[in-house]
């Protein structure tokens, strides 16, 4: 039952990512500002935390592959991605488990990671040639701040949809 | 540390990346049609987005439709004047059609330049926003193939990439996919001069056109449309204005900056053209 739950807010959560993308890009004073929403990818790290491992890998392949057959033009991205990001995480949490601010921070830095990683593979492709500074200035900082307001919600429902709230959280 | 790269891990990271290569190699060749198994996850990706779409289409279609009564009486006024005159041209273009069919028919030619469209609505972006590419709402199921052009209003802005059943994934001119040596012409005083698509300028935000014979005297607001000599793109579909001529760095041929019509930052409503299948047999 937890598993169809989980699977289908992962699916809710892709189209977050869709409707957020709409906004974008806006102009600010003369530069378009890019926010890249990544509600789908926070939401499989922290099932990953909060739930299972297993779990996370396979949502991640399947939404991965589901996202590269909708609107990649480069298909393998995102699964390889999401799969390697999970496992990344997974190592990560092994060292600091159920501290909240450095679970926040291992995830908004993965987030992080993940769009720098894109960027880097468009560019060794050579189908963007955005300068570096050019990308950490408009995308990277703006999508940062964009994510972090998202963790919030996404947290909460990583939180509900997992049983460490049975665990931890009994008498709430 | 070392749990991550103990020696299984190590090999399904690798043995991963071998397929990621292998994909990535997969999807930068130039393939002709979709497998069955692209288009069924995508349909099924772009089906459930419809559905879930669909309320929040319809809450904003009532902001709008709140904000375009204000101004509502002015522009109907303006229509009605516009109207008045149309039944004579309906007239006038019917007429000349059917002439020209005739004639045409008399001569045993086919126009390059003829073609149908199918109207599709955009019905997503990637999130990642790196590559401008979207998916329209149409799919093999309503004709749609891949290689068809894809037009806004104003003037060509992609190609179809991937036909589902019931979506299309379509790449932008501006991506470096689709621009692959798409012939154009340039009319300059009524005479063609050909030439193709190079590359995209993302810091002008200007189509490069390569491969225009010297001298050719091409003037700024010369106008840049299809050629209709490669692939399923019809004559004559605009792309664009010429802004500045240049030499190529050999003196060989000129490069034509183009400042393109259709607005490629907010498409919401497409036209996928059909090229005329009598006129591409020879």
């Amino acid at each position: 039952m937890r598993a169809i739950i989980i699977f289908l807010f992962s699916f809710l959560l892709m189209y977050v990512d869709f409707l957020f993308a709409e906004f974008s890009p806006m102009t600010l004073g003369g530069v378009e500002v890019y926010f890249v929403p990544r509600a789908l990818l926070m939401f499989i790290l922290l099932v990953s935390v909060y739930a299972s491992p297993q779990m996370s890998v396979l949502l991640s392949v399947v939404f991965g592959a589901m996202l590269d057959l909708y609107i990649g033009s480069i298909y393998g991205i995102h699964t390889f991605g999401m799969v390697a990001f999970v496992l990344f995480m997974h190592t990560a949490f092994r060292v600091f488990h159920k501290d909240f601010v450095a679970m926040a921070f291992v995830v908004l830095f993965l987030i992080l990671f993940y769009d720098m990683y894109i960027f880097f593979i468009y560019r060794l492709l050579d189908m963007v040639n955005l300068p570096a500074f050019d990308y950490l200035a408009l995308r990277a900082a703006p999508s940062l701040l964009l994510n972090a307001l998202i963790f919030i919600l996404v947290f909460i429902i990583a939180l509900k949809t997992s049983r460490i709230r049975k665990e931890v959280l009994p008498k709430h | 540390m070392n749990r991550l790269f103990n020696r299984n891990r190590m090999l399904i990271i690798l043995f991963g990346i071998i397929i990621l290569i292998i994909l990535i190699g997969f999807s930068i060749s130039d393939r002709s049609s979709t497998t069955k198994a692209e288009q069924f996850t995508a349909d099924a990706a772009a089906g459930s987005q419809m559905i879930i779409d669909a309320p929040l289409n319809f809450a904003g279609s009532i902001f709008t439709s709140i904000r375009q009564s204000f101004n509502a009486v002015e522009e109907n006024e303006r229509l009605k004047a516009q109207l008045e005159m149309l039944p004579q041209m309906q007239a006038d273009l019917e007429r000349l059609e059917t002439e020209n069919e005739e004639l045409r028919e008399a001569l045993e030619v086919s126009s390059k330049q003829s073609y149908e469209s199918i109207n599709a609505r955009v019905i997503s972006r990637s999130p990642d926003q790196w590559l401008d590419n979207f998916t329209i709402d149409k799919g093999e199921a309503d004709g749609i193939n891949e290689g068809m052009a894809v037009m806004t209003t104003e003037g060509l802005i992609g190609t179809v990439a991937r036909a589902n059943g019931g979506s299309s994934y379509v790449e932008m001119l501006t991506t470096s996919v689709s621009q692959n040596n798409l012939s154009v012409e340039i009319m300059h005083e009524g005479n063609p001069i050909y030439g193709n698509i190079r590359e995209y300028d993302t810091e002008r935000n200007l189509l490069v056109i390569e491969n225009i014979k010297n001298r050719s005297g091409l003037a700024r607001g010369d106008e840049v449309l299809t050629s209709g000599l490669v692939g399923d793109y019809p004559e004559g579909l605009l792309i664009g204005t010429v802004v500045e001529v240049q030499n190529d760095e050999y003196g060989l041929s000129q490069n034509a900056y183009v400042q393109m019509k259709g607005n490629v930052d907010d498409v919401d409503v497409v036209f996928v053209i059909e090229r005329n299948p009598e006129s591409m047999e020879e």
